[in-house]
């Protein structure tokens, strides 16, 4: 156990990891009268949370969690309402594309899973197609259609977030990469902390930590393997509207669209090169350029267009590629949330249901139990101990 | 990786090119890369035809005709016309070129990448008869073009009296010259001046001209506003002191740059130490008077290893060619020692009149007194001064969470025209150190870069589709 000193800052929830995930958790504590923290290394919103696509789409989500994405989704498009200011949620059509007979088949099979899941999917042909995009390359044979799709311009989110965050007293430390998590004999937990915060102490801790979950749980000595997907986005400078859908290919490897401001962005998940403990990413000039290719295959007016700038960020992902959110065994009041497949999208919706969990709500996070990775894996869930 | 020569040089200026000449004559495989149509730089840039029978020849023009003589006879391969897009440690070097793209690689880099100019906002500082004083220098110089008819000359450095003097020559009329600098800070300049006769002498000379057109100037002020009146500007002019009456004259032209920094692209590109000269005003790569950064193999010279003009430039591309061969065991440290001593002992006399010259281009806080709420200062993605004071009234305490929150620096500049702002409202409001805030996160491409370069005539089928992500 750790020595704590009178100046400690005590919280009823100190939640580590401040992107989407850690964030909404933060937020709805806070708000539930809570004292919370949300205490980030660097700055909120500055990692996945603040540099991902920002597409709300459904074609390309792990099937799995489409009931969760569509509801995410409809909370970016009321940000208003709960997170107290519109973020440019922009909801669209999308459409995946198939330039090939294999392609035609995969967006029938994908379509099928999807639609069995509550996405409102139809495939159609690839004239169809064309008259719901008339920007898309004439080669194209079929897609599937998805009413409910669109996306968010990312960077805003984070100040929006860090409006709500202060309105609901919630303490923001920044700065203060957390080193180490110890139990207390007497309950919670005490945090250590690098910054300005020195260590809080905390009755209830959540790990957010996104790619670096793996570092999280392991100060507790849990071992859960997660892997780090190194994903790349293009974006151009402003051109003239050339497009008016989020638009993807058959096997998930584009995402395009085309912002208020005239920008397009490019990504579907195209690699890069990176070290989460260093820092640091490097761009594989060849990805960079198959990304664009695919991209101006897709929407041909592209080739018009200049690249302004390429980035990578740091997407998590399990053994399963399904989240972890919940209650970690054997440890009371310690909680996770992450590795959530195109997290962004659902990300304020599971964000808020880890805070129902949280203060005691019966919600279903069966499927997302850590349980299913740790060693020490522990049947009885802390609500029955 | 294999390589295509022992060392690849970026920015074929005065310090890229003497790095190259020094460098090949101590046997070693050189490849020069500039994205300018001829080698020369800033400073001696290739004039063109027009300029050549309209402006008088100058010690500068000389200059730059012999350096690239002496290229031209060297055989070193420069790559001119090809602008460096990324580079990545290693060191491979991705360089567009018209609609192509070409890749190298070398075990050793230099940077040699010049100055970038720097810009503080004002009111209808967007209007287009407000250019950079630099952008100007440039113009009159290569162009042999006029900015306007009557140009007000404004900012700091002297950048000023060397624009004003070239208006003049071209026949066009300089309505004032408005200077950041006290006319005390212009004395304590002088007075090392000693030490570089040639610039001496030549500021004096375009002192004397001045004067004899009595054109007015004015120390410790800076621009406030430029108002469009049919095809002319209202420039109104104010005391920077604190005393003194807005003055405001009529003119077609305003040339406005605040001093240059170094551009750091390449050494933030490949994470090099960075150190924030507070004198200066500025970030920095950290380097040796040689050269050598924190990276092994990177090399920094020239302006780009902080301002400190032509003459410097020329020493310390001489030092980074001999510290190269050194280094890559061409020459051994005696060797070494004795070609570098007269060259050092040459710098270091420059480089008091330099230092000082820095201070002089270092318009410390002057974004603050000179915008309204409203006023833009990303002119890229129209981000007004209040939009960035939000932001930062709701939280953002780091640079790039500014950006993020504002888009102030991600249009096709990059941030190059507003950092220096963003760094002092930010600094300002969270009294924090400017240093402390940190610069902008440098991402490829450099400069933006077609689409069709990038990729360039393909079929659907050459493009490596990665396999199908999970359902
Ligand atoms: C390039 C890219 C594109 C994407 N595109 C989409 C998309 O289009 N649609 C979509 O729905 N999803 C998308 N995603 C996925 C989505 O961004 C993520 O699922 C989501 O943002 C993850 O949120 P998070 O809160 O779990 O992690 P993060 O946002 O990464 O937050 C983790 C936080 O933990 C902090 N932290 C780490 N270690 C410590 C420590 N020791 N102490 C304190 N703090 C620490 C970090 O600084 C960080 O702020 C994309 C992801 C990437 C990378
Ligand atoms: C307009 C202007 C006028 C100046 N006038 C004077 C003056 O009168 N007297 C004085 O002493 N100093 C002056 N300076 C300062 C000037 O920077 C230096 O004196 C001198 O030019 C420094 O030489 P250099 O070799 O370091 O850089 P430069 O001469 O600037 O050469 C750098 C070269 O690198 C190229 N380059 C940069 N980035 C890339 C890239 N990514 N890809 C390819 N090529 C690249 C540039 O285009 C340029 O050709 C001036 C600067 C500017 C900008």
């Amino acid at each position: 156990m750790s020595v704590r000193t009178s100046s400690t800052h005590r919280y009823d929830a100190v939640i580590i990891g401040s992107g989407v995930m850690g964030a909404t958790t933060a937020l709805m504590l806070g708000r539930a009268g809570l004292k919370t923290a949300l205490v980030d290394r660097r700055s909120i919103f500055r990692e996945a949370s603040g540099v991902n696509a920002g597409t709300l789409t459904l074609h390309m989500i792990r099937a799995g969690l489409i009931p969760h994405a569509m509801r995410g989704r409809e909370m970016w498009l009321n940000a208003r309402e709960w997170l107290g200011r519109d973020v440019g949620a922009t909801a669209t059509p999308g459409l995946s594309l198939a330039f090939t007979p294999a392609e035609c088949e995969l967006v029938e099979q994908r379509a099928t899973v999807r639609r069995e899941m509550g996405a409102p999917i139809e495939v159609i042909s690839g004239a169809r197609a064309r008259e719901i995009e008339p920007g898309a390359n004439p080669d194209v044979l079929a897609a599937a259609y998805c009413p409910l799709d669109g996306f968010i311009p990312t960077y805003v989110v984070g100040q929006a977030y860090a409006r709500a965050l202060a309105q609901a007293g919630v303490d923001v430390l920044e700065d203060c990469p957390v080193s180490d998590v110890t139990p207390c004999d007497g309950g919670g937990y005490d945090i250590v902390t690098g910054g300005r915060a020195g260590m809080v102490h905390g009755t209830r801790v959540v790990f957010a930590g996104g790619v670096w979950l793996q570092r999280m749980l392991a100060w507790l000595g849990l071992n859960v393997r997660i892997r780090c997907l190194i994903n790349q986005l293009v974006v151009t400078e402003r051109m003239p509207p050339v497009m008016n859908n989020v638009i993807s290919i058959a096997n998930g490897l584009l995402s395009l669209k085309q912002f208020q401001n005239g920008t397009v962005l490019i990504g579907g998940g195209w690699q890069g090169e990176g070290n989460i403990d260093e820092g640091g990413t490097r761009v594989i000039p060849e990805n960079l350029q198959g990304n664009v290719r695919l991209a101006r295959h897709t929407i041909p007016r592209l080739d018009q267009s200049r690249i302004v700038r390429v980035w990578l960020g740091l997407e998590s992902e399990t053994d399963d590629a399904m989240p972890i959110i919940g209650s970690i065994p054997t440890y009371d009041n310690a909680f996770v949330i992450g590795c959530v497949h195109s997290g962004f999208t659902s990300g304020p919706y599971m964000g808020a249901l880890l805070a129902r969990h949280i203060l005691g709500e019966d919600v279903d996070l069966a499927a997302f139990d850590i349980g299913r990775f740790t060693a020490m894996a522990s049947p009885v869930s802390q609500e029955e101990k | 990786m294999k390589h295509d020569c022992d060392c690849i040089i970026v920015g074929a200026g005065v310090a890229g090119a003497m790095t190259a000449l020094v460098a090949q004559r101590h046997g070693l495989h050189v490849i020069v890369v500039d994205d300018n149509a001829t080698p020369g730089g800033q400073v001696y840039r290739q004039p063109s035809p027009y300029a050549r029978a309209h402006v008088p020849a100058d010690a500068e023009r000389r200059e730059g005709d012999h350096l690239r003589d002496k290229l031209r006879t060297s055989g070193i391969e420069i790559r001119s016309g090809h602008s460096v897009w990324s580079v990545t440690a290693g060191f491979r070097v991705e360089l567009c070129h018209d609609e192509a793209m070409a890749s190298l690689s070398a075990p050793v880099l230099v940077g040699a990448t010049g100055a970038t100019e720097r810009f503080h906002p004002f009111e209808g500082w967007t209007d287009p008869a407000v250019t950079g004083l630099a952008a100007a220098s440039i113009l009159l110089r290569a162009g042999g073009i006029l900015p306007g008819q009557r140009t007000v000359v404004a900012g700091s450095g002297p950048l000023l009296f060397s624009v004003a003097h070239q208006i003049m020559e071209l026949g066009g009329e300089v309505a004032a010259i408005v200077d950041t600098a006290s006319t005390a800070q212009w004395a304590r300049m002088g007075a090392t001046l000693v030490l570089d006769a040639a610039r001496m002498g030549q500021g004096l000379a375009w002192m004397r001209e001045i004067r004899r057109r009595k054109i007015p100037i004015h120390h410790r002020a800076c621009v406030r506003s430029v108002t469009r009146r049919g095809s002319v500007v209202d420039v109104t002019i104010r005391s920077l002191a604190g005393n003194g009456r807005d003055v405001t004259i009529a003119a077609d032209a305003v040339a406005c740059g605040y001093g240059l920094r170094p551009s750091t692209d390449l050494s933030r590109l490949l994470h090099a130490r960075h150190d924030y000269d507070g004198a200066a005003g500025y970030w920095q790569c950290a380097a040796d008077p040689y050269g050598r950064s924190s990276i092994d193999g990177f090399y920094v010279s020239g302006d780009g290893a902080g301002i400190r003009g032509a003459s410097v430039a020329r020493l310390r591309g001489i030092l980074s060619g001999h510290a190269i061969a050194h280094d890559m065991g061409r020459i051994d440290s005696t060797t070494f020692a004795d070609l570098c001593r007269p060259v050092l002992s040459r710098l270091r006399r420059l480089d008091v009149v330099s230092r000082q010259m820095v201070r002089l281009m270092n318009p410390g806080g002057i974004v603050l007194a000179n915008t309204e709420a409203d006023t833009p200062v990303c002119r890229c993605e129209r981000v007004s001064r209040a939009t960035i004071e939000q932001a930062i009234d709701d939280g953002a305490h780091e640079i790039n969470q500014v950006k993020s929150w504002t888009r102030c620096g991600m249009g096709p500049c990059q941030g190059r025209m507003c950092e220096d702002s963003v760094r002092q409202l930010l600094a300002h409001r969270t009294h924090q150190g400017p240093d402390v805030v940190g610069h902008y996160t440098t991402r490829m491409p450099l400069r933006p870069l077609p689409v069709q370069a990038v990729t360039g005539t393909y079929t659907y089928a050459d493009i490596p589709l990665p396999k199908a992500a999970p359902l």
